[in-house]
């Protein structure tokens, strides 16, 4: 990190050894870290007694019950794509272009599931509509199960994911270009002309990259269906299934690259689709004076949805704070603590291991990422393309795909790691790294090359540039993608089911084995906390460490 | 375009339309509740087929005027009349006002034939019509064999084209142009804008024009509305304006000025004898002016002539060459001037220090009230 901003001399060679040392170190630690499991995971997937063969994954395809299984994850993730965008596309309108009160809160709100573990969605959604659920049982005397397959799934994901969606089209609408808008009207064309022949064929191929971004999630999701599956199996848990319960390596790496290989498509659909997106939007002065719809019905249905939303998430938070306050919830509504203190005493390693290792993954993945978006945006080192495009793959994969390479690459000499907690600070920087390196690469965009120049004009020798000049600048970018990390991480459940290990818990695995045995009591209660360091974190740092300098402009 | 005389049958509007303002405003709220006035009691009458210029500094008002006109604002009170018919309440789909937009707003999805023809696939037009009249209008701005293209792939200025062409295919009421030269080149700036004056000559179509150029305002209106903080300052001919500001702030944004305060010392028979400089001056005045005035006096207008010619002594401070022409900064007493002379063909060298004659041209003196005095 010293060296990693010393001035834009380091294109010529000699002159930076500390980055010329640098640069094949994080190449290496990419390509070992990101590449290596992946290969690892192709190998115990099509690899039988030492020879390349396609018998694990034909074997695996022969079964009726994971045909089953494809065949679900795919309906899922295509019902959870189309709900999901209809739902962000409606949400983000409401809050972009109509005139109604509490946008801040239906923002706020509406995002408070990007920074929940998705599991929270299943073990509210249990609470509340479970076979011993507050409403099916308690209010309505039923025994059913009807919550627990498709449409639970259905119901899980969308509130877990329409949020991502959401911020991909909030940001569209507000980029669109409002002169196109305007142009079309002063032609002749009504309101309803113009988004037909205007602002939706600008706008498709954003919706569209939100569908597949949604269909992504759905696919990746491992802790719904392990909860809500029921008997609608899909691939990621089936993936650990085949792992934990069955311990048939061949048969998990198989089910992992069926898994993966669609999701890796989509992705890069869904990048292309982005990419497209960019002509449609201008930002500046055109974007800045979209008219606000006053008609007392649109107000009325954009505040039915948001409000609705927002309604639904609020009650999700508030069923499972509920559930952590009540002796059984639903049955006995004493309030109580005695699920916290629980948790502080039985899962206090928990909490500690997850703190510790999410803070030294969010230092090793803010300094590898600035690392490497320094490397990618200001220098032409030879392969930095290829170290771009590797670094960014996590975003690709599935984190349950990445946990089993983790789990396959590094349970043998010479990388024997399992049981570490350096596997588990692996897993939580490479997942988050595409975040900080986009992160950085950004903040670097927004240096001019000329500040170095002008420091260096100034008198200041390289040092004095790197310290005076460069480092403040980055330091929010670092900042916020060490909090991405932190919070991504202690969030995960997907990515480290495969590496924990009795020496080193985490909260996530922690409180799906308190579902598992049905401590549903300390299950809420630890989700409590885990929500509550969240947010803490994220609106408590910056605070900590004070403005930031693009704020301000 | 290149061409002055085109074959512009095509795009032949209907007879050219009056367009009056009456008593226009808009004030906008701000976040956090404050109001900022835009425009207020804003008047103007144009005559059918002229080409009338908005012309002021950024945030007077102009655009949010343009905008009205287009139905893209909605004024707070104030009325439209187009040949007498009232469009304030018409929504902007129906008021056929074409308006070319700053970026231009060509829609990216479209090719040039597409832009431009969308007007017409908007009212449904038959497709031998529509093809015609789009063919016809990229021609008149010298685009026929472009229309395949998307605007990404055009230069500025072919953006700006395909634009014009987009506003002229629907055969406007009324065209607007929103500083449409701004993105462009100071050269093409030039070149577009004679195209621009003998195209609206030809079609005759009522002009509306808004820039923060005096340059480009004075080449290519008919009249300027000069704007301030959301008024009128002066409407007027080029000349007018330019020669007989109706304020210090008007004959600033136009041009430099000597505004030198002078006493008026007797008026008859529409001439006004003043003090101003330590000397007598007589010029023509309307009225009879308040006796506290300030004479206005345009750099060209300053005649520097070896020391003792003139009635009146200066001594240059300095002196700036611009190319084309040099500018002195010259002392008389304790007043400062600006005199601005050709480059090219002087009758001898003055040198910061040396001691010139000044002569005022009479002619091109005008009075203001000296109260009017604006804030710069």
């Amino acid at each position: 990190m010293t060296a990693l901003a010393a001035g834009r001399g380091l294109s010529e060679p000699g002159r930076s050894w500390a980055l010329a040392l640098l640069y094949p170190l994080a190449a290496a630690i990419v390509a070992l870290f990101i590449a290596y499991p992946v290969v690892e995971l192709l190998a115990h997937a099509a690899m039988s007694d030492g020879r390349v063969s396609f018998a694990p994954l034909a074997r695996v395809l022969s079964e009726p019950y994971n045909r089953q299984a494809i065949y679900n994850t795919l309906l899922l993730g295509l019902t959870v794509a189309v709900l999901g965008t209809i739902l962000a596309a409606l949400y983000a309108y409401a809050m972009t272009r109509v005139e109604m009160p509490g946008k801040a809160v239906w923002h706020f709100l509406a995002l408070l599931p990007t920074i929940s573990p998705p599991i929270l969605m299943a073990l509210s959604l249990i609470l509340l509509y479970g076979r011993r659920g507050l409403v099916t049982h308690e209010l309505l005397g039923l025994q059913t199960t009807a919550l627990y397959g498709y449409w639970g799934l259905v119901v899980a994901q969308v509130l877990s994911y329409f949020p991502f969606a959401y911020l991909l089209l909030l940001n569209l609408f507000r980029g669109l270009d409002a002169s196109l808008e305007e142009a079309a009207g002063t032609m002749g064309a009504h309101p309803g002309k113009v988004l037909a022949t205007v602002s939706l064929p600008l706008l498709v191929p954003g919706l569209a990259a939100a569908c597949v971004l949604l269909f992504g999630y759905s696919f990746a999701d491992l802790g719904n269906p392990l909860l809500l599956g029921g008997d609608f199996p899909v691939l990621s848990s089936q993936i650990y299934l085949a792992i934990i319960g069955q311990y048939n390596i061949p048969r998990g790496a198989a089910l992992a690259i069926l898994l993966l290989l669609p999701a890796a498509l989509l992705f890069f659909f869904q990048k292309h689709l982005s990419a497209r997106t960019a002509h449609a939007s201008v930002g500046g002065r055109g974007a800045l004076r979209h008219p606000q719809v006053r008609h007392p019905a649109a107000k009325a249905g954009a505040l039915v949805v948001c409000g609705g939303m927002s309604l639904v998430i609020v009650m999700q938070y508030a069923t499972v704070l509920a559930g952590a306050t009540t002796r059984i919830f639903g049955i006995n509504n004493t309030f109580t603590l005695r699920h916290f203190s629980a948790v502080l005493a039985g899962s206090r390693n928990a909490l500690v291991d997850t703190i510790g290792l999410g803070v030294a993954a969010a230092i090793a993945s803010a300094i590898l990422g600035v690392l490497i978006a320094y490397f990618v945006a200001r220098t032409r080192r030879f392969g930095r393309g290829m170290l771009d495009f590797t670094a960014n793959l996590p975003l690709a994969i599935p984190g349950t795909v990445i946990g089993l390479g983790f789990a396959l690459a590094f349970n043998h000499r010479p990388l024997l790691l399992t049981g570490t907690a350096f596997i588990i600070v692996a897993a939580f920087s490479m997942r988050a790294l595409p975040y900080t390196i986009r992160s950085g690469v950004a903040a670097l965009q927004q240096i001019h090359p000329s500040l170095d120049e002008a420091s260096t004009n100034l008198g200041a020798t390289r040092e004095q540039t790197l310290w005076r000049v460069l480092l403040p600048l980055l330091r929010p970018a670092v900042i916020a993608g060490m909090i991405f990390t932190f919070t991504r991480s202690v969030t995960t459940l997907s990515a480290v089911i495969f590496v924990v290990s009795p020496h080193w818990s985490l909260v996530t695995p922690t409180i799906l084995s308190q579902m598992d045995r049905g401590d549903l009591g300390e299950a809420a209660a630890l989700s409590v906390i885990l929500v509550v360091l969240v947010l803490a974190v994220i609106h408590g740092v910056p605070r900590l460490v004070g403005r930031d300098w693009r704020e301000s402009a | 375009m290149k061409d002055s005389r085109l074959d512009i049958s095509a795009l032949d509007t209907t007879a050219a339309k009056t367009l009056e303002i009456r008593g226009l405003r808009k004030t906008y709220t701000m976040r956090g509740g404050r109001s900022v006035p835009a425009v207020r009691d804003f008047t103007l009458s144009v005559a059918p087929g002229e080409f009338v210029t908005l012309l002021g500094p950024s945030g007077c008002g102009k655009t949010t005027v343009l905008r009205t006109l287009a139905g893209l604002e909605e004024p707070d009170a104030g009325e439209i009349l187009l040949d007498a018919r009232a469009i304030t309440q018409l929504p902007a789909h129906r008021r056929r006002i074409g308006l070319v937009f700053q970026n231009y707003a060509l829609f990216p999805h479209m090719t040039v034939s597409e832009n431009v023809a969308y007007s017409m696939r908007i009212r449904s037009a038959p497709a031998d019509a529509t093809r015609t009249e789009v063919a016809a209008a990229l021609k008149a701005v010298g685009l026929e064999a472009l229309g395949t293209r998307l605007p990404s792939q055009l230069s500025g200025g072919q953006q700006q084209r395909v634009a014009l062409a987009r506003a002229l295919v629907m055969k406007p009421d009324l065209l607007l142009f929103d500083e449409p030269l701004s993105n462009l080149d100071a050269k093409l700036r030039v070149q577009v804008r004679g195209e621009l004056k003998r195209l609206q000559k030809q079609l005759g179509t009522t002009t509306i024009y808004v820039t923060h150029d005096q340059d480009e305002a004075m080449s290519l209106s008919d009249r300027i509305a000069v704007m301030n903080a959301g008024r009128v300052e002066q409407v007027g001919t080029p000349e007018e304006i330019y020669a007989r500001p109706a304020s210090l702030f008007v004959a600033d944004f136009v041009g430099q000025v000597n505004a030198l305060p002078g006493r008026v010392t007797g008026y008859a028979d529409g001439r006004a004898t003043i003090d101003v400089l330590g000397h007598r001056v007589t010029l023509r005045a309307d009225r009879n002016p308040p006796p506290d005035v300030l004479v206005l006096v345009r750099p060209e207008a300053v005649r520097l002539s070896g020391a003792g010619d003139g009635a009146i002594i200066a001594v240059v401070e300095e002196l700036d060459y611009r190319g084309d022409r040099i500018e002195y900064r010259i002392r008389i007493g304790d007043t400062m001037l600006v005199a601005i002379e050709a480059a090219l063909g002087r009758r001898g060298r003055v040198a910061p220090g040396d001691r010139v004659g000044v002569e005022l041209a009479e002619d091109a003196l005008h009075l203001l009230p000296a109260k009017m005095e604006m804030p710069a």
